[in-house]
Protein backbone atom coordinates (compact mmCIF):
# COMPACT_ATOMS: atom_id res chain seq x y z
CA UNK A 1 0.00 0.00 0.00
CA UNK A 2 2.62 2.18 0.96
CA UNK A 3 3.76 2.40 -2.85
CA UNK A 4 0.83 4.43 -3.28
CA UNK A 5 1.58 6.87 -1.46
CA UNK A 6 2.75 9.89 -4.03
CA UNK A 7 -0.47 9.13 -6.38
CA UNK A 8 -3.51 9.10 -3.51
CA UNK A 9 -4.38 12.60 -2.48
CA UNK A 10 -3.98 13.29 1.26
CA UNK A 11 -2.63 9.11 1.96
CA UNK A 12 -2.90 9.94 5.44
CA UNK A 13 -7.15 11.01 5.28
CA UNK A 14 -6.92 7.24 2.79
CA UNK A 15 -5.20 5.37 5.49
CA UNK A 16 -8.11 6.36 8.07
CA UNK A 17 -10.80 5.93 6.06
CA UNK A 18 -9.79 2.42 5.36
CA UNK A 19 -10.90 0.94 8.68
CA UNK A 20 -14.35 2.68 8.57
CA UNK A 21 -17.19 0.19 7.57
CA UNK A 22 -19.03 1.12 3.86
CA UNK A 23 -22.90 1.38 3.59
CA UNK A 24 -24.67 -0.84 2.10
CA UNK A 25 -26.28 0.55 -1.20
CA UNK A 26 -28.70 -0.39 -3.51
CA UNK A 27 -29.93 0.06 -6.86
CA UNK A 28 -34.11 0.29 -7.66
CA UNK A 29 -34.68 -2.07 -10.23
CA UNK A 30 -37.16 0.25 -12.60
CA UNK A 31 -37.64 -2.99 -14.91
CA UNK A 32 -40.07 -4.08 -11.49
CA UNK A 33 -40.72 -0.91 -9.20
CA UNK A 34 -41.55 2.87 -9.69
CA UNK A 35 -38.98 4.88 -7.95
CA UNK A 36 -41.19 6.71 -6.19
CA UNK A 37 -43.61 3.76 -4.96
CA UNK A 38 -39.73 1.92 -3.87
CA UNK A 39 -39.26 5.27 -1.90
CA UNK A 40 -42.54 5.08 -0.04
CA UNK A 41 -42.43 1.08 0.52
CA UNK A 42 -39.29 2.25 2.57
CA UNK A 43 -40.55 4.96 4.39
CA UNK A 44 -43.43 2.34 5.65
CA UNK A 45 -40.70 -0.30 6.76
CA UNK A 46 -39.13 2.51 8.56
CA UNK A 47 -35.44 1.86 6.46
CA UNK A 48 -33.34 4.85 6.24
CA UNK A 49 -32.37 5.80 2.89
CA UNK A 50 -30.51 8.22 1.04
CA UNK A 51 -30.07 9.21 -2.75
CA UNK A 52 -26.51 9.63 -4.15
CA UNK A 53 -25.82 12.67 -5.36
CA UNK A 54 -25.27 11.25 -8.97
CA UNK A 55 -27.27 8.73 -9.45
CA UNK A 56 -31.25 9.04 -9.05
CA UNK A 57 -31.56 5.32 -8.70
CA UNK A 58 -28.73 4.70 -6.45
CA UNK A 59 -29.35 4.76 -2.44
CA UNK A 60 -27.52 4.10 0.81
CA UNK A 61 -29.73 2.04 3.02
CA UNK A 62 -29.74 2.15 6.96
CA UNK A 63 -29.82 -1.23 7.54
CA UNK A 64 -28.04 -4.66 8.48
CA UNK A 65 -29.07 -6.94 5.90
CA UNK A 66 -30.30 -5.14 2.82
CA UNK A 67 -30.56 -8.68 0.86
CA UNK A 68 -33.21 -9.83 3.34
CA UNK A 69 -35.14 -7.15 2.52
CA UNK A 70 -38.75 -8.35 0.57
CA UNK A 71 -37.98 -5.25 -1.98
CA UNK A 72 -34.59 -7.28 -2.86
CA UNK A 73 -36.27 -10.92 -2.72
CA UNK A 74 -39.13 -9.80 -5.10
CA UNK A 75 -36.11 -7.80 -7.49
CA UNK A 76 -37.29 -4.39 -6.86
CA UNK A 77 -34.29 -3.42 -5.28
CA UNK A 78 -30.33 -4.82 -6.23
CA UNK A 79 -27.71 -4.99 -3.54
CA UNK A 80 -24.63 -3.30 -5.42
CA UNK A 81 -21.59 -1.20 -4.69
CA UNK A 82 -22.00 2.48 -5.11
CA UNK A 83 -19.03 2.93 -7.78
CA UNK A 84 -20.59 -0.36 -9.43
CA UNK A 85 -23.08 1.60 -11.04
CA UNK A 86 -20.50 4.32 -12.36
CA UNK A 87 -19.65 1.91 -15.87
CA UNK A 88 -22.81 1.26 -16.92
CA UNK A 89 -23.92 5.10 -16.18
CA UNK A 90 -20.90 6.17 -18.66
CA UNK A 91 -21.30 2.94 -21.08
CA UNK A 92 -24.84 4.79 -21.91
CA UNK A 93 -26.51 2.45 -23.68
CA UNK A 94 -29.64 2.79 -25.61
CA UNK A 95 -32.76 0.75 -25.87
CA UNK A 96 -32.60 -1.24 -29.01
CA UNK A 97 -28.22 -1.43 -29.45
CA UNK A 98 -26.83 -4.62 -28.85
CA UNK A 99 -24.53 -4.24 -26.04
CA UNK A 100 -21.50 -6.99 -24.80
CA UNK A 101 -20.48 -7.17 -21.14
CA UNK A 102 -17.12 -9.41 -21.56
CA UNK A 103 -17.01 -9.98 -17.81
CA UNK A 104 -20.45 -10.58 -16.37
CA UNK A 105 -20.67 -12.70 -13.43
CA UNK A 106 -22.78 -12.09 -10.94
CA UNK A 107 -24.73 -9.89 -12.95
CA UNK A 108 -24.87 -6.31 -11.28
CA UNK A 109 -23.68 -4.10 -14.17
CA UNK A 110 -25.53 -6.24 -16.99
CA UNK A 111 -29.06 -5.71 -14.97
CA UNK A 112 -28.37 -2.28 -14.69
CA UNK A 113 -27.41 -1.99 -18.64
CA UNK A 114 -30.57 -3.79 -19.45
CA UNK A 115 -32.91 -1.70 -17.05
CA UNK A 116 -31.16 1.20 -18.56
CA UNK A 117 -32.20 -0.14 -21.97
CA UNK A 118 -35.95 -0.75 -20.86
CA UNK A 119 -35.22 -4.52 -21.42
CA UNK A 120 -35.19 -3.76 -25.18
CA UNK A 121 -32.15 -4.53 -27.57
CA UNK A 122 -29.81 -7.21 -26.30
CA UNK A 123 -27.21 -7.63 -23.87
CA UNK A 124 -24.61 -10.45 -24.11
CA UNK A 125 -23.21 -11.29 -20.81
CA UNK A 126 -20.36 -13.37 -20.91
CA UNK A 127 -18.52 -15.24 -18.27
CA UNK A 128 -16.52 -17.87 -19.09
CA UNK A 129 -16.50 -19.59 -15.19
CA UNK A 130 -19.23 -22.16 -14.61
CA UNK A 131 -19.66 -21.62 -11.21
CA UNK A 132 -20.25 -17.96 -11.45
CA UNK A 133 -22.90 -18.59 -14.12
CA UNK A 134 -25.57 -19.36 -11.47
CA UNK A 135 -25.36 -15.93 -9.64
CA UNK A 136 -25.65 -14.43 -12.65
CA UNK A 137 -28.29 -16.11 -13.71
CA UNK A 138 -30.22 -15.61 -10.99
CA UNK A 139 -29.60 -12.01 -11.03
CA UNK A 140 -31.54 -11.79 -14.23
CA UNK A 141 -34.24 -13.98 -13.38
CA UNK A 142 -35.01 -12.14 -9.92
CA UNK A 143 -34.67 -8.82 -11.57
CA UNK A 144 -36.86 -9.25 -14.55
CA UNK A 145 -34.67 -9.49 -16.92
CA UNK A 146 -35.89 -10.20 -20.75
CA UNK A 147 -32.90 -8.78 -23.24
CA UNK A 148 -29.87 -10.66 -21.96
CA UNK A 149 -28.18 -13.72 -23.73
CA UNK A 150 -25.37 -15.72 -21.73
CA UNK A 151 -22.02 -17.06 -23.23
CA UNK A 152 -19.32 -18.58 -22.20
CA UNK A 153 -16.35 -17.94 -23.93
CA UNK A 154 -12.76 -16.62 -22.17
CA UNK A 155 -13.10 -13.01 -23.24
CA UNK A 156 -9.64 -12.34 -24.70
CA UNK A 157 -11.19 -15.39 -27.58
CA UNK A 158 -14.78 -14.17 -27.47
CA UNK A 159 -15.33 -15.03 -31.11
CA UNK A 160 -17.13 -12.08 -33.21
CA UNK A 161 -19.47 -9.44 -33.15
CA UNK A 162 -19.95 -5.27 -33.77
CA UNK A 163 -21.07 -3.81 -30.49
CA UNK A 164 -22.46 -0.39 -30.24
CA UNK A 165 -21.00 -0.66 -26.76
CA UNK A 166 -19.01 -3.40 -24.70
CA UNK A 167 -18.19 -2.98 -20.90
CA UNK A 168 -14.99 -4.74 -19.68
CA UNK A 169 -14.67 -5.05 -15.98
CA UNK A 170 -12.04 -6.51 -15.52
CA UNK A 171 -10.90 -9.26 -13.22
CA UNK A 172 -7.89 -7.25 -10.73
CA UNK A 173 -6.87 -7.20 -7.33
CA UNK A 174 -9.89 -5.51 -5.56
CA UNK A 175 -7.69 -3.36 -3.22
CA UNK A 176 -10.75 -0.96 -3.79
CA UNK A 177 -13.05 -3.37 -1.62
CA UNK A 178 -11.15 -2.97 1.64
CA UNK A 179 -13.49 -1.48 3.40
CA UNK A 180 -15.48 -5.07 2.83
CA UNK A 181 -12.86 -7.24 3.29
CA UNK A 182 -9.66 -5.94 5.64
CA UNK A 183 -6.68 -7.62 4.67
CA UNK A 184 -7.14 -7.19 0.80
CA UNK A 185 -4.59 -4.23 0.32
CA UNK A 186 -1.94 -6.26 2.72
CA UNK A 187 -1.53 -9.02 0.77
CA UNK A 188 -1.99 -6.97 -2.90
CA UNK A 189 1.63 -6.72 -4.67
CA UNK A 190 3.33 -5.48 -7.78
CA UNK A 191 3.85 -9.13 -9.25
CA UNK A 192 0.58 -10.48 -8.90
CA UNK A 193 -0.56 -6.86 -10.30
CA UNK A 194 1.55 -7.59 -13.14
CA UNK A 195 0.53 -10.98 -13.66
CA UNK A 196 -3.57 -10.15 -13.89
CA UNK A 197 -2.27 -7.14 -16.57
CA UNK A 198 -1.48 -9.89 -18.76
CA UNK A 199 -5.13 -10.76 -18.93
CA UNK A 200 -6.65 -7.46 -18.69
CA UNK A 201 -4.53 -6.12 -21.52
CA UNK A 202 -5.76 -9.39 -23.47
CA UNK A 203 -9.56 -8.78 -22.39
CA UNK A 204 -9.47 -4.67 -23.33
CA UNK A 205 -7.43 -5.36 -26.62
CA UNK A 206 -10.29 -8.19 -27.88
CA UNK A 207 -13.28 -6.06 -26.22
CA UNK A 208 -11.84 -2.77 -29.05
CA UNK A 209 -11.87 -5.65 -31.33
CA UNK A 210 -15.12 -6.30 -30.90
CA UNK A 211 -16.95 -2.69 -30.62
CA UNK A 212 -18.04 -1.18 -33.94
CA UNK A 213 -15.95 2.06 -35.27
CA UNK A 214 -16.81 5.20 -32.94
CA UNK A 215 -18.08 2.26 -30.73
CA UNK A 216 -17.97 2.92 -26.61
CA UNK A 217 -15.54 0.64 -25.07
CA UNK A 218 -15.06 0.96 -20.47
CA UNK A 219 -13.09 -0.42 -18.73
CA UNK A 220 -13.29 -0.63 -15.00
CA UNK A 221 -11.38 -2.44 -12.03
CA UNK A 222 -11.92 -1.59 -8.53
CA UNK A 223 -7.78 -1.52 -7.89
CA UNK A 224 -5.46 1.61 -7.21
CA UNK A 225 -2.81 -0.66 -9.20
CA UNK A 226 -1.51 1.31 -12.07
CA UNK A 227 -0.39 -2.13 -13.34
CA UNK A 228 -3.85 -2.65 -13.85
CA UNK A 229 -5.22 0.42 -14.52
CA UNK A 230 -3.62 3.40 -17.17
CA UNK A 231 -1.00 0.93 -18.20
CA UNK A 232 -3.31 -1.42 -19.51
CA UNK A 233 -5.25 1.18 -21.53
CA UNK A 234 -2.06 2.61 -22.56
CA UNK A 235 -2.22 -1.01 -24.33
CA UNK A 236 -5.20 0.11 -27.28
CA UNK A 237 -4.60 3.74 -27.57
CA UNK A 238 -3.44 3.20 -31.01
CA UNK A 239 -7.28 1.87 -32.03
CA UNK A 240 -8.85 4.10 -29.41
CA UNK A 241 -9.10 7.62 -28.15
CA UNK A 242 -9.64 7.93 -24.14
CA UNK A 243 -12.90 10.60 -23.55
CA UNK A 244 -12.76 13.02 -20.16
CA UNK A 245 -14.94 11.72 -17.70
CA UNK A 246 -16.57 13.36 -15.30
CA UNK A 247 -19.91 12.97 -13.17
CA UNK A 248 -21.75 15.77 -11.61
CA UNK A 249 -22.00 14.92 -8.06
CA UNK A 250 -19.36 12.38 -7.79
CA UNK A 251 -15.75 13.96 -6.99
CA UNK A 252 -12.82 11.72 -9.35
CA UNK A 253 -9.18 12.28 -9.39
CA UNK A 254 -7.48 12.15 -13.02
CA UNK A 255 -5.74 9.50 -14.32
CA UNK A 256 -2.20 9.08 -13.69
CA UNK A 257 0.43 9.75 -16.01
CA UNK A 258 3.78 9.10 -14.16
CA UNK A 259 4.63 5.84 -12.26
CA UNK A 260 7.96 4.02 -11.10
CA UNK A 261 9.70 6.64 -13.10
CA UNK A 262 8.50 6.52 -16.06
CA UNK A 263 6.45 9.04 -17.77
CA UNK A 264 3.12 7.29 -19.57
CA UNK A 265 0.81 9.49 -22.35
CA UNK A 266 -1.06 12.55 -20.95
CA UNK A 267 -4.50 11.89 -22.61
CA UNK A 268 -4.03 8.78 -19.56
CA UNK A 269 -5.25 11.99 -16.96
CA UNK A 270 -8.61 11.68 -18.99
CA UNK A 271 -9.20 8.71 -16.78
CA UNK A 272 -10.93 8.77 -13.62
CA UNK A 273 -9.97 7.38 -10.34
CA UNK A 274 -12.04 7.60 -7.52
CA UNK A 275 -10.78 7.09 -3.68
CA UNK A 276 -12.74 6.16 -0.38
CA UNK A 277 -11.77 9.06 1.52
CA UNK A 278 -12.99 11.32 -1.41
CA UNK A 279 -16.79 10.29 -2.09
CA UNK A 280 -16.83 7.87 1.29
CA UNK A 281 -17.08 5.17 -0.76
CA UNK A 282 -15.13 1.95 -1.91
CA UNK A 283 -11.91 2.66 -4.58
CA UNK A 284 -12.33 2.38 -8.11
CA UNK A 285 -10.55 3.08 -11.78
CA UNK A 286 -12.44 3.58 -14.99
CA UNK A 287 -11.63 4.36 -18.47
CA UNK A 288 -13.78 5.83 -21.22
CA UNK A 289 -12.62 4.86 -25.00
CA UNK A 290 -14.09 5.55 -28.49
CA UNK A 291 -12.76 3.43 -31.01
CA UNK A 292 -11.57 5.01 -34.10
CA UNK B 1 -42.04 -22.08 -30.03
CA UNK B 2 -43.41 -18.89 -31.73
CA UNK B 3 -45.06 -15.71 -30.38
CA UNK B 4 -48.98 -16.82 -30.44
CA UNK B 5 -48.85 -20.40 -29.30
CA UNK B 6 -46.90 -19.28 -26.28
CA UNK B 7 -49.55 -16.21 -25.33
CA UNK B 8 -52.29 -18.86 -26.66
CA UNK B 9 -51.37 -21.03 -23.27
CA UNK B 10 -51.11 -17.99 -20.98
CA UNK B 11 -54.68 -15.95 -22.57
CA UNK B 12 -56.40 -19.56 -21.67
CA UNK B 13 -55.06 -20.37 -18.21
CA UNK B 14 -54.33 -16.46 -17.06
CA UNK B 15 -56.51 -14.40 -19.44
CA UNK B 16 -53.20 -12.33 -20.26
CA UNK B 17 -53.81 -10.48 -23.74
CA UNK B 18 -51.28 -11.46 -26.85
CA UNK B 19 -49.69 -7.86 -27.21
CA UNK B 20 -48.19 -8.65 -23.70
CA UNK B 21 -46.02 -10.66 -25.84
CA UNK B 22 -45.32 -9.05 -28.69
CA UNK B 23 -42.23 -8.14 -29.48
CA UNK B 24 -40.37 -11.11 -27.88
CA UNK B 25 -39.08 -14.21 -29.31
CA UNK B 26 -39.36 -17.42 -27.80
CA UNK B 27 -36.90 -21.06 -27.80
CA UNK B 28 -37.66 -24.30 -26.47
CA UNK B 29 -35.35 -26.32 -24.98
CA UNK B 30 -35.99 -29.71 -23.33
CA UNK B 31 -38.80 -29.11 -21.74
CA UNK B 32 -38.96 -25.20 -20.60
CA UNK B 33 -39.45 -22.34 -23.27
CA UNK B 34 -37.61 -19.11 -22.86
CA UNK B 35 -38.41 -15.59 -23.38
CA UNK B 36 -36.53 -12.85 -24.82
CA UNK B 37 -36.73 -9.51 -26.57
CA UNK B 38 -36.46 -9.44 -29.98
CA UNK B 39 -33.13 -8.15 -31.36
CA UNK B 40 -31.51 -10.29 -34.26
CA UNK B 41 -28.98 -12.93 -31.98
CA UNK B 42 -25.33 -12.77 -33.50
CA UNK B 43 -24.20 -16.31 -34.62
CA UNK B 44 -22.27 -17.14 -31.33
CA UNK B 45 -22.85 -20.53 -28.31
CA UNK B 46 -25.17 -19.23 -25.95
CA UNK B 47 -25.78 -20.75 -22.30
CA UNK B 48 -29.08 -19.37 -21.89
CA UNK B 49 -31.40 -16.54 -24.16
CA UNK B 50 -33.57 -14.21 -21.94
CA UNK B 51 -35.62 -16.03 -19.12
CA UNK B 52 -36.92 -19.34 -18.53
CA UNK B 53 -40.82 -18.80 -18.36
CA UNK B 54 -42.84 -21.75 -18.62
CA UNK B 55 -41.77 -25.68 -17.83
CA UNK B 56 -44.21 -27.94 -20.23
CA UNK B 57 -43.05 -30.93 -18.85
CA UNK B 58 -45.93 -31.82 -16.40
CA UNK B 59 -49.63 -31.18 -17.03
CA UNK B 60 -50.38 -28.53 -16.49
CA UNK B 61 -47.75 -26.78 -18.10
CA UNK B 62 -46.07 -24.88 -14.91
CA UNK B 63 -45.55 -21.01 -15.25
CA UNK B 64 -41.68 -20.04 -13.66
CA UNK B 65 -42.02 -17.11 -10.77
CA UNK B 66 -40.32 -14.46 -12.13
CA UNK B 67 -42.10 -14.62 -15.36
CA UNK B 68 -45.04 -14.02 -13.19
CA UNK B 69 -43.60 -11.47 -11.18
CA UNK B 70 -43.37 -9.54 -14.84
CA UNK B 71 -46.38 -11.10 -16.83
CA UNK B 72 -48.99 -11.76 -13.97
CA UNK B 73 -49.72 -8.08 -13.83
CA UNK B 74 -51.36 -8.53 -17.20
CA UNK B 75 -53.66 -11.78 -16.11
CA UNK B 76 -57.42 -11.30 -15.77
CA UNK B 77 -58.06 -15.11 -14.48
CA UNK B 78 -56.93 -17.91 -11.87
CA UNK B 79 -55.62 -15.21 -9.22
CA UNK B 80 -55.46 -15.43 -5.23
CA UNK B 81 -55.26 -12.01 -3.33
CA UNK B 82 -53.41 -12.75 -0.32
CA UNK B 83 -54.14 -10.72 3.31
CA UNK B 84 -50.97 -9.24 5.83
CA UNK B 85 -50.61 -12.87 7.44
CA UNK B 86 -51.64 -14.78 4.33
CA UNK B 87 -49.01 -12.97 2.00
CA UNK B 88 -46.04 -13.84 4.94
CA UNK B 89 -47.09 -17.72 4.42
CA UNK B 90 -46.67 -17.16 1.38
CA UNK B 91 -43.34 -15.82 1.29
CA UNK B 92 -42.18 -18.13 3.60
CA UNK B 93 -42.87 -21.14 0.89
CA UNK B 94 -45.76 -22.93 2.70
CA UNK B 95 -49.14 -23.99 2.00
CA UNK B 96 -52.59 -21.81 2.80
CA UNK B 97 -55.90 -22.68 3.13
CA UNK B 98 -58.11 -20.40 0.78
CA UNK B 99 -61.73 -20.19 0.20
CA UNK B 100 -62.52 -20.06 -3.48
CA UNK B 101 -63.91 -21.99 -6.40
CA UNK B 102 -60.78 -21.42 -8.47
CA UNK B 103 -60.28 -23.71 -11.31
CA UNK B 104 -57.38 -26.39 -9.78
CA UNK B 105 -53.89 -25.75 -11.19
CA UNK B 106 -51.15 -22.66 -10.99
CA UNK B 107 -52.13 -19.24 -10.25
CA UNK B 108 -50.54 -15.78 -9.85
CA UNK B 109 -50.79 -14.92 -6.11
CA UNK B 110 -50.65 -11.60 -5.66
CA UNK B 111 -50.71 -9.08 -1.97
CA UNK B 112 -51.20 -5.08 -2.47
CA UNK B 113 -51.67 -5.10 -6.31
CA UNK B 114 -48.23 -6.72 -6.90
CA UNK B 115 -47.65 -10.08 -7.77
CA UNK B 116 -46.00 -12.71 -5.26
CA UNK B 117 -45.20 -15.60 -7.86
CA UNK B 118 -46.79 -18.58 -8.52
CA UNK B 119 -49.16 -20.98 -5.93
CA UNK B 120 -50.55 -23.79 -6.78
CA UNK B 121 -54.39 -24.42 -6.50
CA UNK B 122 -56.29 -27.35 -5.79
CA UNK B 123 -59.09 -28.67 -2.77
CA UNK B 124 -58.81 -25.23 -0.86
CA UNK B 125 -55.47 -24.71 -0.72
CA UNK B 126 -52.81 -22.81 -2.49
CA UNK B 127 -48.99 -24.40 -2.27
CA UNK B 128 -46.47 -21.91 -2.47
CA UNK B 129 -43.96 -22.46 -5.15
CA UNK B 130 -41.54 -20.06 -4.44
CA UNK B 131 -37.93 -20.73 -5.33
CA UNK B 132 -36.26 -21.53 -2.16
CA UNK B 133 -33.73 -18.53 -2.43
CA UNK B 134 -36.56 -16.17 -3.36
CA UNK B 135 -38.38 -17.23 -0.08
CA UNK B 136 -38.04 -15.34 3.58
CA UNK B 137 -37.16 -17.05 6.78
CA UNK B 138 -40.19 -16.91 9.00
CA UNK B 139 -39.36 -14.53 12.26
CA UNK B 140 -41.65 -16.24 15.00
C1 LIG C 1 -15.04 -7.87 -11.38
S1 LIG C 1 -15.88 -9.36 -11.77
C2 LIG C 1 -17.27 -8.81 -12.70
C3 LIG C 1 -18.39 -8.19 -11.90
C4 LIG C 1 -19.62 -7.93 -12.73
N1 LIG C 1 -19.28 -7.12 -13.91
C5 LIG C 1 -20.72 -7.25 -11.95
O1 LIG C 1 -20.85 -6.02 -12.03
O2 LIG C 1 -21.51 -7.93 -11.28
C6 LIG C 1 -14.85 -10.10 -12.99
C7 LIG C 1 -15.40 -11.33 -13.65
O3 LIG C 1 -14.55 -11.70 -14.74
C8 LIG C 1 -14.56 -13.08 -14.85
N2 LIG C 1 -13.39 -13.54 -15.64
C9 LIG C 1 -12.25 -14.11 -15.20
N3 LIG C 1 -11.46 -14.44 -16.24
C10 LIG C 1 -12.10 -14.04 -17.36
C11 LIG C 1 -11.82 -14.14 -18.75
N4 LIG C 1 -10.68 -14.67 -19.19
N5 LIG C 1 -12.74 -13.66 -19.63
C12 LIG C 1 -13.88 -13.11 -19.19
N6 LIG C 1 -14.21 -13.01 -17.89
C13 LIG C 1 -13.33 -13.46 -16.99
C14 LIG C 1 -14.56 -13.56 -13.42
O4 LIG C 1 -15.04 -14.91 -13.34
C15 LIG C 1 -15.49 -12.56 -12.75
O5 LIG C 1 -16.81 -13.04 -12.72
Amino acid sequence: MERYRDIVPDFEAFKAVLHRPLFNCCRINTLKMERAKLLERLDEKGVGWKIFDWYPFGLKLDVESPGKLLENLLGYIHIQEELSMVPPLLLDPQPGEVVLDLCASPGSKTTQISQMMNNRGLVIANEPSLARLTPLRSNCERLGVLNVAITRYDGRNFPRGSFDRVLVDAPCSSEGRERRGPGILARSNRKRSLDLQKLQIGLLKNATRLAKPKGVVIYSTCTYAPEENELVVEKVLDDARLERISIPGLKDCPGITEWNGETMRDDLSNCARYYPHINDTGGFFVAKLIKN
Amino acid sequence: MNSSEVAGLWQSRFGIPEKAFAGYRFFRKAQSVWMISGSELPDLSYEALGMRIMNLKDRPWKPTTCALQILGKHATKNLVHLNDSQAMIFLEGKSLPIESNLEPGYVVVLYREEVLGCGLYSHGIVISQLPKERRTTSCS
